[in-house]
């Protein structure tokens, strides 16, 4: 780990009126790896991510995105910075055609002139589109609205906007969470080829334990807005604490 | 495509016949189609801000009536050419509605459209009582319009510079809409939070979805100088904003085709009734429940839209094993 962090936070803090969701967090994603948050319900671990992406303002810490403070840019920003991110519980637009969903992910790159904003997207915009939705395999689903498909597909088209914006950091918000079997294996493989071969830095929040176990590199596990572990899935995977976090004190897992 | 070669067969028949008309009616019925076009610019400018952008904005009279007061008073004082006139009520009511669109930033939906139609209220009152501008209830009576030397003083003198006002703010609605500007004003109705993943700035959006929706109000009220020489507030009310409402509602919220056919369709329903002044609001109101309970798209939306909606499956929260 001799490369400079891609993602570095420094004790993060975030404070709902009196409740410290967030305690001085600290962590560092290293670049392109795929790297997962985890921990028990409430964690924490979406108020981080959603510090990182910009929804939520903390109260104290530092984001740096390649050495670069980004912690008092507006959430609208990060796409131009090559920040994707997907919604926990799917935030598409419904009423929209598949393939205008994807296109609205190329926005910071396709309307860089006023002209351009003002015009049809060109060819170049238009294939991106069609070639994300080939790789997810919604081609066929192209003219259908979001709202009409299922929700497995949903799921992949969400991932398909965010790689619209040809990101450098992907952030995941519970990607698996409610999928089939066979799905998750299919975004296991989307995941890993998207770290692999495009390079793209990935941070998800996961509960799903087989997916985040097969796929990640690094693992950081918090517990009451704390860190309690961090490491590779098999150190996770041994850790006490960590056990202790999710079954509670006293339970041997073997 | 079928629906769009569709489009080009309507809007052919309609030039067609608008060419014709001119040498076979009477100055009245040129004075419908007038007004009608001004409905139909009126219906476009609230499809952008409600129908695309997804802002309830309930204000256009009040931005209707800025355009008719600006170009009617430049017009009868200073006899500026009425293109500059127009220009002028457009830009006035498309900065007003900018600022107006900052109330889109921190309300929505009934919030929005009540503080909105208390906006469109306050300027009623202010049509009404601005003695020396407005003419306060005895009306304001304004002198023909002019360019360069040409007065209109026939209905048939407006009727060519209307029809092309109408297609120039058509084409200008149709290109929005087909832009990627367009794709961000519908990101940022079907949900603002994910419009801001994309990049989009959600608040500048409303705002701008604002000031033009305004804009095409102020055009449309310039338009309505070019044939008319009187303006009484009494006709700058709330019940226009629910006419134009009505319009765009019944033709199909979120379709220009539906605007389009709706403010012409609802035009010849207000004329035909103006006889029966008390009944139309009961009328009005009885279709817009109707459309409503049974056929909230509209009569005109596109195919897409009127596509049978699924329910959307719930997230199945995933447990850690």
């Amino acid at each position: 780990m001799s490369a400079a962090p891609f993602l570095d936070i420094q004790g993060l803090t975030v404070n709902f009126g009196g409740l410290t969701a967030v305690n001085d967090l600290s962590f560092q994603v290293q670049p392109g790896t795929i790297h997962a948050l985890i921990g028990p319900n409430g964690a924490g671990k979406s108020t981080t991510f959603n510090c990182i992406s910009r929804y939520y303002q903390p109260s104290s810490g530092r984001i740096l995105l390649e050495g670069q403070e980004i912690g008092h840019l507006p959430a609208s920003r990060m796409a131009g910075l090559g920040v994707a991110r997907t919604f926990q519980n799917l935030e598409l637009f419904g009423e929209l055609s598949v393939f205008e969903n994807v296109l609205l992910g190329c926005h910071a790159h396709s309307t860089r002139t006023l002209s351009a904003f003002l015009s049809r997207p060109n060819s170049e915009t238009q294939d991106l589109v069609d070639s994300l939705l080939e790789r997810v395999g919604l081609l066929h689903e192209r003219e259908t609205l979001a709202c009409e498909l299922d929700f497995g597909h949903q799921k992949l088209l969400e991932i398909a906007r965010a790689l619209a914006i040809k990101p450098r950091l992907l952030l995941l918000d519970e990607p698996a969470a409610g999928l089939r079997n066979r799905d998750i294996e299919g975004l296991n493989r989307l995941l890993t080829q998207l770290s692999r071969d495009d390079g793209i830095t990935v941070l998800l929040v996961e509960h799903v334990m087989q997916l985040v176990m097969s796929i990640s590199d690094h693992i950081t596990v918090m517990s009451f807005g704390q860190k309690i572990a961090e490491g590779t899935p098999e150190q996770i995977g041994k850790d006490s604490r960590v056990i202790e976090a999710y079954l509670g004190k006293g339970v041997e897992l073997e | 495509m079928k629906s769009l070669s569709l489009d080009h067969v309507a809007l052919g028949a309609a030039l067609l016949l608008l060419c014709v008309l001119p040498f076979t009616v009477t100055g009245y019925v040129l004075y419908i189609v007038n007004l009608l076009m001004v409905f139909v610019v009126l219906a476009l400018g609230m499809h952008i801000v409600i129908g695309e952008a997804g802002q309830f904005a309930l204000s256009h009279t009040a931005f209707y009536g800025i355009g008719i007061y600006t170009a009617g008073l430049m017009n009868s004082h200073w006899h500026t050419p009425f293109i500059l006139s127009i220009l002028a009520g457009g830009a006035l009511a498309a900065v007003l509605g900018y600022v107006i669109g900052l109330l889109a930033l921190r309300m929505r939906d009934i919030y929005l459209a009540l503080a909105t139609f208390a906006f469109g209220e306050a300027m009623q009152w202010v049509f009404l009582n601005w003695e020396k501008v407005t003419g306060a209830s005895n009306g304001m009576r304004m002198q023909p319009a002019e360019l360069f030397g040409l007065k209109l003083t026939h209905d048939i003198h407006a009727y060519p510079f209307v029809i092309a006002l109408t297609a120039l703010m058509l084409w200008i609605t149709v290109a929005l809409s087909r832009s990627q500007f367009g794709s961000a004003l519908r990101a940022v109705r079907e949900s603002d939070v994910a419009a801001m993943a994309m990049g989009i700035n959600a608040r500048a959006m409303k705002q701008i979805a604002f000031a033009i929706s305004a804009g095409f109000a102020g055009v449309a009220g310039g338009m309505y100088t070019l044939f008319t020489s009187f303006i009484h507030p009494e006709s700058l009310g709330f019940q226009t904003t629910i006419l134009v409402l009505t319009m765009v509602v019944v033709g199909g919220i979120g379709s220009v085709r539906g605007a389009v056919a709706g403010a012409i369709t609802f035009g010849l329903i207000s004329e035909l009734l103006r006889q029966a002044l008390s009944v139309q609001e009961i009328i009005y109101g009885v279709i817009l429940m109707g459309f409503m309970m049974f056929k909230p798209r509209g009569l005109f939306a596109d195919r897409k839209q009127r596509a049978a909606r699924q329910p959307k499956v719930e997230a199945v929260k995933g447990t850690a094993p």
